[in-house]
């Protein structure tokens, strides 16, 4: 955030606008968290559309991932229902539970978006989230075959991921 | 004198050993009491024994000096008349000694309940009315402390009678196990049973009370479509199904390694629920996703719509959507052994893999004229030659032919279960899972015959079965291994363990292994066609 804030004063000195800059805005906002990249979202509508678009989120899923995802993975994923809904139903949820199990157990504390971005994510567990995510899409796609939750948008299968963890 | 409790026993065990009361005129002395020197008629025999009870449950929480009072001061009159001595000694007991008075005020919700539930519980039982009303009609201190501590000697309590019950109905003690199931239903209204061993005691109390009382209906049949709606809530509501389907895709995912047509044969295709997560990782497999058939079997649905087709159709626009070329086949069939290989239309080319969840205990049930189809279905696979069958089964002993022996390894298994469920305190599919969980139950306790599909055996009797039926375990490696903790860590509860078994993965609660998946391939048959033809015969005999 420190670095939008010198941007906003060099704009009211040298009349650069960032939002003339899109590549530079975009550069910036591919290195923030998850959190950050939503709060930029409100900024004004082309920072909004900016923080829709999925290349965005594609990087911020797999910065850290070590070793890199296989090349074919983007259209599985798009296909799926994209990157942003990756990582806010499955990839973060599922790094940040598993991270807080391992600081648990270390006996560490604290935590939140940033952490979770800066851990090196290991690419067993960026699949496992790619697996529920697509018995997530599946799930969308027809209701799940239950007859009662038809309309119901959210995904029940991975309702489990929402749920506090019991520490 | 004995203690109580091995009166209560001696009098139940006397009962049931000399010949049933309903033969004799009612104020026929016991024998076998009157040998030990007391005198007690058969038809006060109950009410003896749960006085006796409530005698022990008084001594247990009274303070020393009233026991003592009891055991040197206190004057019998009559001991040899059991019935009369006891009612007097409840009464010596009943004005509270002033001991009581000091202890503290429970001030927490667990009295407040414990008052509600206990109005209802103490108008049937006219002793505890008295008792009550001795008090001034309000409910003092000592009431509570009698009342919590009773909650945990309840369900002790409550184990020991359903083990009691479950003798009865094995001998065929229908009155005894009857009555036995009366009180167990008194005693579940005083125990808290929302959760724990309450919960679980009040499904077994069910079940029996089916067995005794509606045998034709025991069973809790249902419609397919209802199974498919119950089974969907417990795979949400638990990590037991998607272990299993997590585990066989990454089985069959390393298995299917090279190969450019893939065909998976599913015993019980449900909602496909398992197939995404192998589509998915076949399209991001290095070298490109296979030509995947897959064949699913299920029940016909009764309604005219096709339920399986409509699955596939669900599957194929996963599959288009990540490109993965995809065929698919449904098998409409309402038992495993009805379905014939020649129904599933398997290539020669392809490689094959069949994968049962929970479908192979369903055909142990056997038939007097036909034998056990396990054999049969065994066979079967073993002719179309897999690159492997994935075999998920609960980890548990309930096909044994003793109904004591299943019912007690029932007890244990569920109750395991049910306490793992314990964490979803607020899940909405909570209720629906148990209901699952209940079918089973009774399927296991309630049915026999050919009604019986539940026959869960352990991983051990399936490894002699598969082995002798001409396959070899594939081990699953250490990528499912650590796909299965990962998946575990997920869930909130931090109970579940997998451990490793020789090759195969279990899921257990706390230790307890509930759920066993294995992996098999056919062994390659090294004699000439000519006992091919003969090992043919056999099968068809």
């Amino acid at each position: 955030m420190v670095q939008l804030v010198e941007l906003k004063k060099g704009n009211k000195r040298s009349k650069f606008c960032i939002n003339d800059n899109m590549d530079i805005l975009i550069e910036i906002l591919k290195r923030l968290d998850g959190r950050s990249i939503a709060t930029a979202a409100c900024v004004c509508r082309l920072w909004l559309s900016i923080a829709r678009s999925d290349r965005l989120w594609e990087s911020l899923c797999f910065r850290h991932v070590s070793p890199p995802p296989p090349p074919g993975i983007r259209p599985v994923v798009e296909a799926l229902g994209g990157y942003r809904r990756l990582y806010t139903a499955c990839l973060r949820p599922v790094l940040s539970r598993l991270s807080r199990r391992k600081r648990l157990r270390s006996g560490g504390s604290g935590g939140g978006d940033a952490e979770v971005v800066r851990r090196v994510w290991r690419r067993h567990e960026v699949e496992l989230s790619i697996s529920l995510f697509c018995v997530d899409y599946y799930e969308r796609l027809g209701g799940g075959g239950v007859g009662g939750r038809v309309g119901d948008g959210s995904a029940s299968s991975l309702m489990f991921l929402c749920k506090h963890v019991n520490v | 004198m004995s203690p109580p409790d091995s009166s209560v026993t001696n009098s139940g065990s006397a009962s049931s050993s000399s010949s049933s009361c309903a033969g004799k005129p009612p104020d026929h002395i016991d024998n076998l009491l009157a040998g030990a020197g007391y005198r007690v008629r058969s038809s006060d025999l109950r009410q003896v024994a749960q006085r006796l009870e409530r005698l022990e449950t008084v001594m247990v929480n009274a303070p020393s000096d009233l026991s003592s009072h009891l055991a040197n001061d206190a004057v019998h009159y009559n001991p040899s008349d059991l019935a009369s001595w006891v009612d007097s000694l409840l009464s010596e007991l009943n004005p509270p000694p002033p001991a009581h008075a000091d202890l503290p005020d429970f001030p927490d919700l667990s009295y407040a309940d414990r008052t509600v539930d206990n109005t209802s519980a103490w108008v049937g039982e006219e002793r505890r009315h008295v008792a009550a009303a001795q008090q001034g009609g309000i409910f003092p201190p000592p009431l509570t402390t009698t009342t919590v501590v009773m909650d945990e000697d309840s369900g002790i309590r409550l184990v020991h009678m359903l083990m009691t019950c479950a003798e009865l109905v094995q001998r065929g003690e229908f009155s005894l196990a009857g009555a036995l199931i009366d009180e167990m239903q008194l005693l579940l209204a005083r125990v808290n049973s929302g959760c724990g061993i309450g919960k679980v005691a009040g499904y077994f109390v069910d079940a029996l009370s089916r067995r005794l009382f509606t045998p034709q209906t025991a069973g809790l049949i249902s419609s397919a479509h209802e199974n498919e709606i119950l089974y969907h809530h417990f795979y949400e509501a638990c990590p037991y199904l998607k272990f299993a389907h997590f585990t066989a895709n990454q089985a069959i995912l390393e298995a299917f390694d090279g190969h450019e047509c893939v065909h998976v044969i599913d015993f019980n295709l449900m909602h496909g629920l398992q197939w995404p997560a192998l589509i998915q990782a076949l399209a991001l497999r290095p070298g490109g996703p296979p030509l995947l058939r897959l064949t699913g079997i299920g029940p016909p649905s009764p309604d005219g719509r096709d339920s399986l087709r409509e699955v596939g159709v669900r599957l194929a626009e996963l599959a288009r959507s990540v490109n993965v070329r995809f065929a698919f086949g449904g098998v409409a069939a309402s038992r495993l052994e009805d379905v014939k290989p020649w129904m599933l239309q398997v290539g020669p080319k392809e490689a094959v893999a069949v994968n049962s969840i929970m479908q192979l205990h369903r055909l142990l049930g056997s038939d007097p004229t036909r034998g056990s189809p396990i054999n049969t279905v065994l066979g079967w696979i073993r002719n179309l030659n897999p690159k492997i069958v994935t075999v998920v089964e609960q980890e548990a002993n309930h096909n044994q032919p003793e109904f004591l022996d299943r019912f007690t390894e029932a007890l244990h298994y569920y109750s395991t279960m049910f306490d793992s469920l314990e964490t979803y305190l607020s899940h909405p599919n909570k209720a629906f899972a148990e209901m699952y969980i209940q079918r089973e139950i009774c399927n296991v306790l309630c049915c026999d015959g050919l009604a019986r599909v539940e026959r869960h055996e352990p991983l051990a009797k399936w490894r002699v079965r598969l082995g002798g039926a001409g396959f070899r375990p594939l081990h699953l490696g250490s990528n499912a291994f650590k796909q299965a903790s990962m998946l575990l860590t997920l869930f909130s509860a931090e109970g579940y363990c997998v451990e490793e078994n020789e090759g195969c993965l279990t899921l257990g609660w706390h230790s307890r292994p509930l759920i066993a998946a294995s992996a098999w391939q056919a062994v390659p048959e090294p004699s000439p066609p000519l006992n091919l033809i003969s090992h043919r015969n056999q099968n068809n005999l």
